[in-house]
């Protein structure tokens, strides 16, 4: 197995002629006979109204998740409505959707991502995950990002690269995963507690929800009915993205 | 107990340590066939107990990647930051009104829906530890000096630093001559001990940043409201109208964008008056397009339908205005016409914005730089100001808000012997100069040799002169022209690139501070070094360190200080002394912990600064809020009056009451006429006063002494608040401002009259080239921070689709900008979200230094401008530049 970075882009280049799709089918069923019940179906509501636009989102999470260049976990667009005269953007903040039925999962030759039962967060398993992004291409929203291995380059001070991602803490080392694999934003997945729930008066909240000045990020439960993602639901008319797809996204937006 | 209840929101989860083992189970048994569905297996519960939330400290402090200062907890592990939080106690980070901070305010957690901090913030981490910060001391070797000139550094000590820095500056001071010394301060950050530093060696040339910012705005609202800057209360307008300022992007201050956003969801309505649709602007219902500098025309004419149309709070402007009479000739030819052919705005669109503005209650009015960067910025903002009069915002909710400024208690070190030598800017010359100096008057007498006399060093700490003051090169050659030049800076700025000396700055995470928060109500939030801790052991002055083992700025002026020898008035070593204590200190460190403590002690917080870190947050909040209506609130003197007519300064039980006057014939004398005594003060409505004319003050005017002000004898017996302006209410019009002329020599116009601002375009220079700040990054000194280069790269020239047609330019083209001072090359961006006769592009970019990652990004365009300033208050007039735009 090669270890350095460059052999795991080559990687990334070969992988996907092999790929093994059979094991999809003994998925199903072996999941199916071992699901665990849904507890939660974690969620957003984001406010487009009072997303201003200034990406805060964007470095609170690359901070939280210590990714490296060039690998978000969300992203502001910046666009301006079909048909506007002035150019006038709409800013929206854009992090993975982890739809009901996600269209990155069955392309996966390997199981390595997989979307969880009891809490509906999609995830990816760094041991498993082969980088041949299929996954990206997937992607009807552009969610996933690969990891190439990239560096900031920062004072020796700064100590080692640790991410927290998936509770694992794993050491940023040249040619180990994640590096090489298709990384995603997980719902900060590692603050949550045992029983699978969040805290945000703990601080145990999506890292772009809680630094969001204009506290467009409106995080929680969807299957909770007194949670603030679903009264607003209740209450707004919310949509979202490109739902012709069938995807369920689990992010929802107001305009 | 308070230190318990601020960390319950990082420990309460302890128990999360070493979860999910039941999916790493499940994992293990159908391996190579399906993952777990709680995976993926997380690590030991050692890496979490090391690494995890609950890891080491969250430490509660003050940002300042910007001048906002909002509340943080930085999270320090291993001695380590590894991220920043919101500091949900601290309500810069949540409100600048007092009820709708409390209203979701629980002393144990913070504010309940949480709190904010920008993506400056965010990213601080990484400024922190950049690679290509300043480590060490250096000197110039190379005599030779410019901007692209390898200075040739030498690594010195801190000792030899300090000692070869101290020489000079005493052999200036020997001689004589202390004022040859300049100084240039940040305006937010350690600046009382460089205020003491140079008031005790003897220089009144202390400037700071603030000209080179918004003392138009400070101006404006001086001449208006007699206070310099009044806040809005965005969160309970209805009606929100924003000349050239984008607050929701430009943050400053992490509120704004919660307050303005929670307004537009309340169902107000902002319209915002810009050449660029800003990122405010997209948030508005409406983006008003205007002709740079011409946002005074625009005002006068609101004025003018208003008045016209009798919209106007007639009970506030009788009650509480003095010169309407005057304004309203003044806008009487002001129509929307007029206004259309100056400023571009359609007539129709004036006659509706005036209307909604007058009859949405409440409305408030605002002005940042946009228009206050221009030649004829006061007077614009000034016709903007009073707005706020026409439609009674001032001072009301909703309103423009008079803020309680109440903070920490600071005033400066008292020198042997005053300083006589006058300013080198002459800032005096200035009939609203700010005491933050004039930059740009400065350099063009170091330039050109015509100052009152020529200075031999400067001291520049935590600003980049060379990137930000406008007429880059020829700031660059004024500062070449001292003898000792000093800088003090985390990075190797382009000003840095000139020094004889760089001397290591450090991160906010490395040092102290205290911040009186601009929120409208008094809160005071601490700073603290959070890592760092090993000072080099090369120094004979013992202090803390930062990450390098360097100094703090303020140590580092300290050291200077005692290297000196300097002494105040009573003479004591200023720089040893410990402000409470009054014992000599030894360590530098220790010594300003001293000073803050000081001024915490004495100030609105009345705690110790070790009571001020176990505060929640380390921030102290007024409970007693946001006041409203202030002007007209009836006084009532602290200084008792006896019947014998002496004057105490507090009541007979009192027992450490001491007599500040005596009474005779209604005037009070700080002590008998026959013993030279001076009249400080007269009884009106039957209480002792200190006054100065018709003003209240809260002590004796006296030499020496600046005593504040704290109400008015309205009509000369009828003590109020009122405003702090010369009648004590607002003034449309003063005639006495004619008594003074500005820097050209022509009198202050006692109106906002328009003129058309100095530099226009011409056939050859066209257009108006324009800049402005997003969120993305803070003036010139974000850029070689990766994760902010990462969201704003570099800054494209904006042009607008029908004005790149004429030119047959196209987008993402690289084109030359050029002036009749200079040029530059940028990348054009085309887009229909800028007005057809102007380009502009976000300032701070086009680094030639400050570091890898900065270097040669994006456009600088400080070389297109002169080293200009208004003749009012000496505002760099950063925007006021002329340009034509041809292919590369």
């Amino acid at each position: 197995m090669a270890t350095s970075p460059v052999s795991r882009r080559d990687l990334f280049k070969r992988a996907g002629a092999g790929a093994v799709v059979g094991a999809a089918i003994a998925h199903t069923a072996v999941a199916e006979a071992t699901a665990p019940v849904r507890k939660h179906h974690w969620g957003m509501v984001i406010d487009t109204r009072r997303c201003v636009g200034c990406e805060a989102c964007v470095i609170a999470c690359k901070i939280e998740n210590k990714t490296p260049p060039g690998v978000f976990y969300t992203v502001v667009t910046k666009e301006p409505l079909a048909g506007s005269t002035t150019g006038k953007p709409v800013f929206m903040t854009k992090p993975c959707f982890h739809c009901e039925n996600p269209p990155c999962i069955p392309v996966c030759p390997v199981n390595a991502t997989y979307k969880r039962k009891t809490d509906g967060i999609v995830v990816v398993d760094y041991d498993r995950c082969i980088g041949c992004r299929y996954c990206l291409a997937a992607c009807p929203y552009g969610a996933r990002y690969a990891d190439f291995g990239d560096e900031y380059d920062l004072l020796p001070m700064a100590g080692e690269n640790v991410s927290p991602e998936y509770k694992q803490y794993r050491e940023r080392v040249p040619g180990q995963s994640p590096i090489g694999n298709a990384r995603k934003c997980q719902f900060c997945m590692h603050l949550q507690d045992e029983q699978g729930t969040y805290d945000r008066e703990a601080g145990r909240w999506p890292a772009c929800a809680k630094t969001c000045p204009g506290h467009a990020i409106i995080f929680g439960d969807l299957d909770d009915p007194e949670s603030e993602v679903a009264t607003i639901l209740r209450e707004h008319n919310a949509v979202r993205v490109k739902e012709e797809l069938g995807t369920e996204p689990s992010v929802y937006y107001l305009l | 107990m308070e230190q318990d209840i601020t960390r319950r929101r990082f420990l309460k989860t302890l128990s999360a340590v070493g979860g999910g083992a039941a999916g790493a189970t499940v994992t293990a048994a159908t391996a190579g066939v399906v993952r777990g569905a709680e995976g993926p297996s997380p690590g030991s519960a050692a890496l979490e107990r090391r690494y995890g939330r609950e890891a080491g400290e969250w430490i509660a402090s003050c940002c300042n990647a910007c001048g906002g200062q909002c509340g943080i907890f930085a999270h320090v592990v291993e001695g380590k930051v590894v991220k920043i939080e919101p500091n949900p106690w601290n309500p810069n980070n949540y409100s600048n009104i007092s009820t709708d901070f409390f209203d979701n305010f629980d002393p144990a957690i913070g504010v309940r829906d949480g709190s904010s901090i920008c993506p400056k913030g965010n990213a601080a981490i990484f400024s922190l530890y950049d690679p290509d910060r300043v480590a060490m001391p250096r000197k110039r070797t190379n005599p030779e000096k410019g901007v692209d000139i390898d200075p040739g550094w030498q690594e010195i000590s801190w000792n030899q630093a300090v000692e070869e820095i101290g020489a000079k500056l005493r052999t200036i001071r020997d001689a004589g001559h202390p004022e040859e010394l300049l100084w240039w301060s940040e305006d937010h950050s350690f600046t009382h001990p460089q205020q003491d530093f140079c008031a005790l060696y003897g220089t009144p040339n202390y400037s700071n940043h603030a000209n080179l910012c918004d003392v138009a705005r400070k101006a404006s609202f001086k001449m208006v409201m007699g206070d310099e800057r009044p806040l809005t209360d965005f969160v309970q307008s209805k009606y929100i109208l924003l000349f050239g300022w984008n607050p929701t992007s430009a943050i400053k201050w992490v509120h704004l964008p919660r307050i303005i956003t929670k307004a537009l969801e309340n169902g107000a309505r902002m319209v915002v008056v810009d050449p660029n649709l800003s990122d405010t602007a997209a948030k508005a219902q409406e983006w008003v397009p205007i002709r740079p500098s011409t946002d005074g025309a625009l005002a006068l004419a609101l004025g003018h339908v208003i008045v016209r149309d009798r919209l106007y709070d007639e009970a506030f402007v009788k009650d509480w205005a003095v010169g309407f009479n005057e304004y309203r000739r003044l806008v009487a030819d002001a129509t929307p016409k007029w206004a259309e052919e100056i400023t571009s705005v359609p007539a129709k669109t004036i006659e509706r914005i005036a209307h909604d503005l007058a009859t949405t209650k409440p409305a408030v009015v605002d002005v940042w730089s946009g228009p206050g960067q221009h030649s004829n910025g006061v007077q614009g903002g000034r016709a903007i100001a009073l707005l706020n009069a026409l439609v009674g915002a001032m001072d009301r909710p909703g309103g423009m808000i008079i803020p309680d400024k109440r903070g920490s208690k600071w005033s400066q070190a008292s020198p042997e012997k005053p300083i006589e030598a006058p300013r080198f800017d002459g800032l005096s010359d200035l009939p609203w100069g700010h005491s933050s100096g004039v930059y740009g008057r400065g350099f063009q007498r170091l330039l050109d040799g015509s100052g009152p006399y020529t200075p031999k060093a400067g001291m520049c700490v935590f600003q980049n002169l060379v990137m930000s003051g406008p007429g880059s090169t020829h700031v660059a050659d004024a500062l070449k022209k001292l003898e000792m030049f000093v800088v003090v800076d985390t990075s190797e700025s382009e000003t840095a690139r000139l020094a004889d000396y760089l001397i290591p700055g450090t991160h906010f995470l490395e040092r102290y501070d205290v911040n009186s928060h601009w929120v409208t109500w008094s809160a005071v939030g601490l700073r603290q070094p959070v890592v760092g801790g090993e000072s080099q052991a090369s120094s004979k002055y013992d202090f803390r360190g930062g990450i390098f083992g360097q100094m703090a700025e303020y140590e580092f002026v300290a050291a200077l200080g005692r290297e000196l020898g300097l002494k105040d008035r009573d003479g004591n070593d200023f720089f040893s002394i410990g402000a409470i204590s009054r014992e000599p200190i030894v360590s530098l460190t220790a010594w300003y912990e001293e000073q803050l403590s000081n001024e915490l002690k004495t100030g609105a917080p009345g705690k110790t600064l070790d009571e001020m870190k176990a505060l929640p947050g380390a921030v102290w909040v007024d409970e007693k809020g946001t006041a409203y209506e202030k002007y007209a609130a009836a006084l009532k003197s602290k200084l008792v009056l006896d019947a014998d007519g002496t004057v105490w300064d507090k009541p007979a039980d009192d027992a450490s009451r001491k007599q500040v006057a005596i009474v005779v014939d209604g005037v009070l004398f700080e002590k008998p006429e026959a013993d030279g005594g001076v009249a400080v003060g007269r009884i009106i409505a039957d209480q002792a006063w200190f006054t100065d004319g018709d003003k209240l003050l809260d002590g004796p005017k006296l030499e020496g002494k600046k005593p504040k002000q704290i109400g008015y004898a309205i009509g000369g017996t009828d003590p109020r608040r009122g405003f702090f302006t010369p009648s004590g209410k607002v003034e449309f019009a003063n005639a006495k401002f004619a008594d003074k002329s500005d820097l050209t020599g022509t009198p202050v116009d006692p109106v906002p009259t328009y003129k058309p601002r100095d530099w226009q375009p011409d056939a050859e220079y066209p257009l108006y080239l324009i800049n402005w700040k997003e969120a993305s990054h803070t003036h010139t000194r974000s850029h070689n921070n990766p994760l902010l280069m990462a969201i704003q790269g570099s800054n494209p020239l904006r042009m607008n689709t029908a004005t790149a047609q004429k030119l047959g330019l196209a987008d993402g083209q690289e084109v030359v900008v050029e002036s009749q001072y200079g040029s530059t090359r940028a990348v054009l961006a085309v887009t229909n979200a800028i007005h057809p006769e102007v380009v502009g592009a976000q300032h701070g970019f086009g680094h030639q230094a400050f570091g890898k990652v900065a270097r040669g990004k994006g456009s600088a365009f400080g070389d297109l401008n002169r080293m200009a300033f208004d003749p009012i208050s000496g505002q760099a007039t950063h925007k006021e530049i002329c340009v034509r735009v041809r292919k590369a």
